[in-house]
C-alpha cells in the first residue's frame, strides 16, 4: 500500500524538507522533487506520481500554470496546493484549475496526515 | 515591544554605545518572558496550545492574546491578568542598564521621564494602545518627509516590527532609516511585490547573523551558511510580505502579488529608484531591511518594468 510516489514542488529547499519530514511521519518516503513549475510538469509527465504537492509562487512557471498543464496531460492527476499567506487570489485560480485540496504554510503534521489519509487510506 | 524605541532613544541621546546596547539586549533576551510562557507558567495553557497560537499567528496578523481568546484557550480576564505580570519592556531594558552600571538610578529615572514626555507613553503596558503607539513612534522616528503614501509604509513597518518580535525575538532595536541610491549587500534575499503599490523588499545581513537569524526562525541549530539558512531568510521575507498583502487587501482593498524571493551574495543591489535602509540591531548581529518603492499610484497607470540587477 505504501509503494506510492509523491512529487513535491516548491522553490524553497526548506519547504521541501519540511514537507518531506512531515509526510515521512505518515509512513511514505518515496519522493520526487521539483523547484519550479516547469520542472514539476516535466517530472510529472515522466513518472506520473500518485500525489503532487505544488507551491503557488514559483519562478519560471508558477503553481497555477503547472496545475493547468499537469491536468491537461492527466485529468486524473491528484494535486494539492501548498499556499503561503497572501496568495488567496492565486489559490482560487489553482482550485479552479482542478487542484483537489490545499494546505496553508506553515502546515501542521496533522494537516498533512489528513491529506495523505484521504488520498491513500480512505479508499 | 517598546524596548526597540527606547533603545533608539538612548542611542540618539548618546547615553549608550551600540556595543553596550547589544550586550544589554543579549541579557534581556534571556530575561524576558513572553505572554505564551506566562500562560504556561500560570497553568492557563498547555505548551501545545501555545504552539497552536504561534502557528495561527503565521496565518493572521493578530496578537497572541487576541488569538488565544479566539481559539478558546484564554479568557479576556486571564489575558488581562497575564499582562499585569509583564513589566513594560523599556523598564526592563533600563533596569539592566542600571544593573550593568551603565546608568545610575537617577539618570535612568530622568531618561524615562523625558522619554515619556516626548512620546506620551504613560499607558504603554496596555496592549490596546500598542498598535497606536507603534504607529506614533514610527512616524516620529523614521519617516523621511518626502515619502508619498506614508500610511502604506507605516503599516508595512509596523507589521515588520510585529513579525520580527513574533518569529525572531524581541531583543532588537532599530536605527534611523537611511536613504541610499544603491546598496552593497553581503547575504541578501529580495522579493518584489507588484500591484497598485509596487516595491522591492530585501533583507541583508552578514553570514554569522544570517545563520543565527535562520536558527531562530526555524528553531534549528545551523553550523554554517547553507541553502537551508538562505531558504529560511527567503521564507521569513515571503511570510512577512504575504501577511502584508492580506492586510492591504483588508484595509485598502488593494491586491498585491508576490514574486518568488531571490538571493544575492556579495553584490550591489540597485533599481531605478532609491533604497530606504532600516538597520535592525539584534543581539546576534545586524539585519538591514531594505525597500525601494517602484510605484504608488492608481491601478490604471502603466507599471514600470524595473528589474533588480546584479552589477
Amino acid at each position: 500500500m505504501k509503494n506510492v510516489t509523491i512529487l513535491i514542488c516548491d522553490d524553497s529547499i526548506l519547504a521541501r524538507k519540511q514537507l518531506k519530514d512531515s509526510i515521512k511521519k505518515c509512513g511514505y518516503d518515496n519522493f520526487l522533487e521539483a523547484s519550479n513549475g516547469q520542472e514539476a510538469i516535466d517530472v510529472y509527465k515522466e513518472h506520473k506520481p500518485d500525489l503532487v504537492f505544488v507551491d503557488i509562487v514559483m519562478p519560471i512557471k508558477d503553481g497555477v500554470e503547472a496545475i493547468h498543464e499537469i491536468r491537461e496531460f492527466d485529468p486524473e492527476a491528484h494535486v494539492i496546493v501548498v499556499s503561503s499567506v497572501g496568495t488567496q487570489t492565486q489559490l482560487k485560480n489553482a482550485i479552479m484549475e482542478g487542484a483537489r485540496d490545499f494546505i496553508q504554510k506553515p502546515f501542521t503534521d496533522s494537516g498533512i496526515r489528513e491529506i495523505i489519509k484521504a488520498r491513500f487510506e480512505g479508499r | 515591544m517598546h524596548t526597540q524605541f527606547f533603545g533608539n532613544f538612548l542611542l540618539n541621546k548618546g547615553v549608550i554605545s551600540p556595543e553596550q546596547l547589544i550586550d544589554v539586549l543579549k541579557i534581556r533576551s534571556s530575561a524576558h518572558k513572553k505572554l505564551g510562557t506566562l500562560a504556561i507558567h500560570s497553568g492557563y495553557m498547555s505548551a501545545n496550545e501555545v504552539e497552536d497560537v504561534f502557528i495561527t499567528q503565521t496565518h493572521y496578523d493578530k496578537r497572541f492574546g487576541e488569538l488565544a481568546i479566539e481559539l478558546g484557550y484564554l479568557t479576556q480576564e486571564q489575558v488581562d491578568e497575564l499582562l499585569t505580570i509583564q513589566l513594560p519592556d523599556y523598564m526592563l531594558l533600563g533596569q539592566i542598564l542600571v544593573e550593568q552600571n551603565i546608568l545610575t538610578h537617577v539618570e535612568f529615572e530622568n531618561l524615562i521621564t523625558e522619554y515619556k514626555s516626548i512620546y506620551e507613553i504613560y499607558d504603554l503596558e496596555l496592549i490596546e494602545e500598542q498598535q497606536h503607539m507603534v504607529d506614533k513612534l514610527l512616524s516620529n522616528f523614521y519617516l523621511p518627509e518626502d515619502l508619498p503614501h506614508a500610511e502604506y509604509i507605516l503599516s508595512y513597518l509596523t507589521l515588520l516590527f510585529n513579525d520580527l518580535v513574533r518569529f525572531i525575538g524581541e531583543d532588537f532595536t532599530t536605527l534611523d532609516i537611511i536613504n541610499l541610491p544603491e546598496v552593497p549587500v553581503s547575504f541578501c534575499v529580495s522579493q518584489e511585490i507588484e500591484g497598485t503599490f509596487s516595491f522591492l523588499s530585501a533583507l541583508d545581513m552578514e553570514q554569522d547573523a544570517a545563520i543565527a537569524f535562520a536558527g531562530r526562525y526555524v528553531d534549528e541549530e545551523f553550523e554554517e551558511f547553507n541553502e537551508y539558512v538562505n531558504a529560511s531568510m527567503e521564507d521569513f521575507l515571503n511570510l512577512h510580505n504575504g501577511l502584508y498583502s492580506v492586510n492591504m487587501s483588508n484595509d485598502y482593498s488593494m491586491e498585491l502579488h508576490l514574486q518568488p524571493p531571490q538571493s544575492h551574495e556579495n553584490t550591489l543591489l540597485a533599481t531605478d529608484h532609491p533604497f530606504y535602509m532600516l538597520p535592525v540591531i539584534f543581539s546576534f548581529g545586524t539585519i538591514n531591511f531594505l525597500f525601494s518603492i517602484k510605484k504608488m499610484e492608481d491601478s490604471e497607470t502603466h507599471m514600470q518594468e524595473d528589474e533588480v540587477s546584479d552589477l
